[in-house]
C-alpha cells in the first residue's frame, strides 16, 4: 500500500489529500463502493420499521443510543488515546438535568435538553482542565471516581433526585410507540458519526492521532496538546450528553442504573469488539451486539461473561475487532483489498 | 477508616510502580479474597483462627494474580503488543467485568455474612465495632510486613530497582519479567488480604470490591502515583474529610467530600501531594 508509508496516518489510507499519487482506479472504486454502501445502509435503516415489529424497532432504537455513545467514546479513547471511564455518567447527568428542570422549573423540552448538554460540557471542561495537564492515566482514575460519586449522589439525595426508584421523565413525543424515537435516535446517531467524521478528516483529526501516537513528538511539532485533549473530551462528553438527554425523554424513566459501571463496560465492549479507531466499528459493534444480547436474553449472566472473554481475546490476539475482520476477509479469500486498519500489525 | 483503604491503594500503587500499569480489576481480587475467607471460615478453619484464613486467602489471590499476569499482562513486555496503556486498561477492565459476573453466576447476587472476628469493644468510653478494630490492626500489621519486605529483604531491594529503572536493573542480573509476575501477585494479594480482613465489615457479595476500589484510586490520586508514604497521609486525609463532612454537613453525601478534596488538591498540585512530575510531555 503506497499510502501507509507515513506512520502517522495508517488509519485512513484512502484519504485522497495525502495519497494523491496512489489514488488509482482501485481507491476510487473503494470510495464509490463506500458511498453506495453507506447510502444503502441508511436507506435500509429508514425503511426498517415498515417491515419489522415494534419490538425489534425498539431494540434498534436502544442500539442506536449505544452506538452514539460508543462512537463518541471511540473519538476520545480510540483516536486520542485519552481514557474517560465516566462517559456514561455524562449521559446520566444530562438526562437528570433535563428531567429535573422540566419537572421542577417547568421549562420546555428544548431548554431542558440544552441545559443538560451544557452541564455535560461545563463538567467535562472542569474535569478536563484539572486532569488532562498530567499523564493520561489521571483522566481515567478521576473520571472513574467521578462516575461513582455522581451515581451515589443521585442515589442518596432521594428527596430531590428520586434515588434508586428513579424519576418519571416526560416523553418527547407523548407516546411510548417506538416509531418516532427510532427516527430520532437514527438522526442522533447520524449527527454524532457525522461530527466525528468531520473532526477526523479535518486538521484536528491529525492532531488527535499525533497526540495518541506520540505526545512528545506532537508537541514538538507545535500541537497544543492540552488544548486539543480538553477540547476532544468536551466534544465527546457533549455528544454523550445529547444522546443521554434524548434517551431519558424517550424511555420515560431514568434511574441511577444509567450510571452503573456495567454501562461503561458495555460501551468499551462495543467499541473493542466493533473495532477501535474505525469510524464504522463502534456503530456496527453496538448494533450487532445489542441484537445478539436480545437473542440471548435467556442466558442473562453468561452473555456478559462471554463478551468480556471476547474482549480480552480480541485485545490479546486480534487488535482491530469486527472491522478488522471485514477488511481482512478479502485478503484471506485472495481478493486483494486494503491492509489492516490496525496500526499494530507487523 | 482511611487506613483500611490503604491496603488497596498500596496494592495498586505497587503494581503501578513496578510495571507502570494500573490494575482496574483490583476490586475483584478484593472480592475473591472476601469470598475465599468466607468459604475458609465456613468449611476449613474455626472462626477463632480467622488470621490463618486471611493468610490462606491472600495466598490464593496471589496465585491467581500470578496466573493472570502470566496470561494477560506479560505479553506487554515481550514485544507482542504496542500501545501498552490502552491494552492494559481495556484488558483489566474486561477482566473485572468477567470476574464479577462469574461470581454472580456461581454465588448468585446474594449477600453472605461471615462470622464476626471479635465482639464490640470499647476504647475508654468510645464504643467501637470489634471487626473494624481488628481490620485496622490487621491492615497495620500487613503494611508493616510489606514495608519491611520492600526495605530490608533482597527481593524487596530488587523491586525497588525495577521500579527505578527497568533496563538498569536488568544489567545487574535481575530477571525483570519474573519480578513483574511476583509484583502483580503481591499487589493483588494485598487486595485479597484487605478483602479477607474487611469481610465482616463490608460483607461478602460480588460487587463488594467497588467501594474500596474507588477509595483506593482516590487515595492514589491524592497521594501521587508511585508514592508509598503519600498513601498513608492521603488515606488519613480522606478518612478525616469524610468524617468531618458527614458530621458537620450531611452524612448522605459522604462520597462527595472526598472527591472535592481530591479535585482541590489536584488544582494546587497536579501530580498529587507526593507525586513527582513525570518527564514533561
Amino acid at each position: 500500500m503506497g499510502c501507509s508509508a507515513s506512520r502517522s496516518e495508517p488509519f485512513e489510507p484512502h484519504n485522497s489529500k495525502t495519497c494523491a499519487a496512489s489514488t488509482s482506479l482501485l481507491s476510487m472504486n473503494t470510495r464509490l463502493l463506500k458511498t453506495i454502501g453507506l447510502a444503502g445502509v441508511l436507506a435500509a435503516a429508514l425503511g426498517f420499521p415498515a417491515v419489522m415489529s415494534d419490538y425489534w424497532t425498539y431494540v434498534l432504537t436502544i442500539a442506536f443510543f449505544y452506538a452514539a455513545m460508543a462512537a463518541s467514546w471511540n473519538l476520545l479513547a480510540g483516536y486520542t488515546g485519552q481514557f474517560s471511564l465516566g462517559h456514561h455518567t455524562f449521559a446520566m447527568i444530562s438526562a437528570y438535568t433535563s428531567t429535573l428542570l422540566m419537572a421542577k422549573a417547568e421549562v420546555g423540552f428544548g431548554p431542558g435538553i440544552a441545559a443538560g448538554i451544557l452541564l455535560a460540557v461545563v463538567l467535562s471542561w472542569a474535569l478536563g482542565v484539572v486532569c488532562l495537564k498530567v499523564h493520561g492515566l489521571y483522566l481515567a482514575l478521576i473520571t472513574w471516581a467521578f462516575a461513582e460519586v455522581a451515581r451515589n449522589y443521585l442515589r442518596m439525595h432521594f428527596t430531590f433526585t428520586g434515588g434508586d426508584r428513579g424519576l418519571d421523565s416526560a416523553l418527547l413525543f407523548g407516546t411510548l410507540k417506538p416509531l418516532p424515537y427510532y427516527y430520532l435516535f437514527l438522526g442522533i446517531l447520524v449527527i454524532t458519526v457525522g461530527i466525528i467524521a468531520v473532526i477526523m478528516y479535518s486538521r484536528m483529526g491529525y492532531y488527535l492521532r499525533a497526540i495518541r501516537d506520540d505526545a512528545i513528538a506532537a508537541r514538538s511539532m507545535g500541537v497544543h496538546i492540552v488544548r486539543y485533549k480538553v477540547l476532544t473530551f468536551i466534544i465527546a462528553s457533549a455528544l454523550a450528553g445529547m444522546a443521554g438527554a434524548f434517551y431519558g425523554h424517550s424511555i420515560g424513566l431514568i434511574s441511577p442504573v444509567m450510571g452503573d459501571f456495567n454501562e461503561m463496560a458495555m460501551i468499551i465492549i462495543f467499541v473493542v469488539i466493533g473495532g477501535m479507531r474505525t469510524q464504522t466499528g463502534p456503530v456496527a459493534g453496538a448494533i450487532v451486539i445489542r441484537i445478539a444480547l436480545e437473542l440471548l436474553r435467556e442466558q442473562s449472566e453468561i452473555r456478559i461473561v462471554i463478551l468480556s472473554i471476547l474482549v480480552i481475546l480480541i485485545m490479546r490476539f486480534f487488535n482491530g475487532g469486527l472491522m478488522e475482520l471485514v477488511h481482512r476477509l478479502p485478503q484471506w479469500l485472495h481478493l486483494g483489498g486494503r491492509e489492516s486498519v490496525s496500526a499494530y500489525d507487523k | 477508616m482511611g487506613m483500611l483503604y490503604c491496603l488497596m491503594s498500596m496494592g495498586i500503587n505497587f503494581i503501578y510502580g513496578i510495571m507502570k500499569v494500573i490494575n482496574w480489576s483490583m476490586g475483584e481480587f478484593f472480592m475473591i479474597g472476601s469470598f475465599a475467607q468466607y468459604l475458609l471460615l465456613l468449611y476449613v478453619f474455626p472462626v477463632r483462627f480467622w488470621y490463618a484464613g486471611v493468610v490462606v486467602a491472600a495466598a490464593i489471590v496471589f496465585v491467581l494474580g500470578v496466573v493472570v499476569q502470566y496470561l494477560l499482562i506479560k505479553p506487554m513486555f515481550v514485544g507482542i503488543i504496542e500501545a501498552k496503556m490502552e491494552y492494559a486498561t481495556i484488558v483489566t477492565i474486561a477482566l473485572s467485568i468477567f470476574l464479577r459476573n462469574v461470581a454472580v453466576a456461581i454465588g448468585g447476587p446474594y449477600i453472605y455474612t461471615p462470622p464476626d472476628y471479635a465482639g464490640p469493644t470499647k476504647l475508654l468510653t468510645l464504643p467501637l465495632s470489634g471487626n473494624r478494630v481488628i481490620a485496622l490492626l490487621g491492615a497495620i500489621v500487613v503494611l508493616g510486613l510489606f514495608y519491611y519486605f520492600i526495605k530490608k529483604s533482597w527481593p524487596g531491594r530488587a523491586f525497588q530497582g525495577v521500579a527505578q529503572n527497568r533496563s538498569g536493573i536488568q544489567t545487574a542480573g535481575v530477571d525483570v519479567l519474573k519480578y513483574d509476575m511476583l509484583a502483580f501477585g503481591i499487589g493483588t494479594a494485598l487486595a485479597g488480604a484487605a478483602g479477607a480482613l474487611l469481610a465482616p465489615v463490608f460483607l461478602v457479595h460480588p460487587a463488594c470490591g467497588a467501594v474500596p476500589t474507588v477509595r483506593g484510586f482516590e487515595i492514589i490520586v491524592v497521594a501521587g502515583l508511585g508514592s508509598i508514604p503519600g498513601i498513608l497521609v492521603a488515606g488519613l486525609l480522606l478518612g478525616i474529610a469524610e468524617s468531618l463532612g458527614s458530621a458537620f454537613i450531611s452524612p448522605s453525601f459522604v462520597d462527595i467530600y472526598g472527591f472535592v478534596l481530591l479535585v482541590g488538591i489536584l488544582l494546587i498540585k497536579p501530580y498529587g501531594l507526593f507525586g513527582k512530575p513525570e518527564r514533561a510531555v
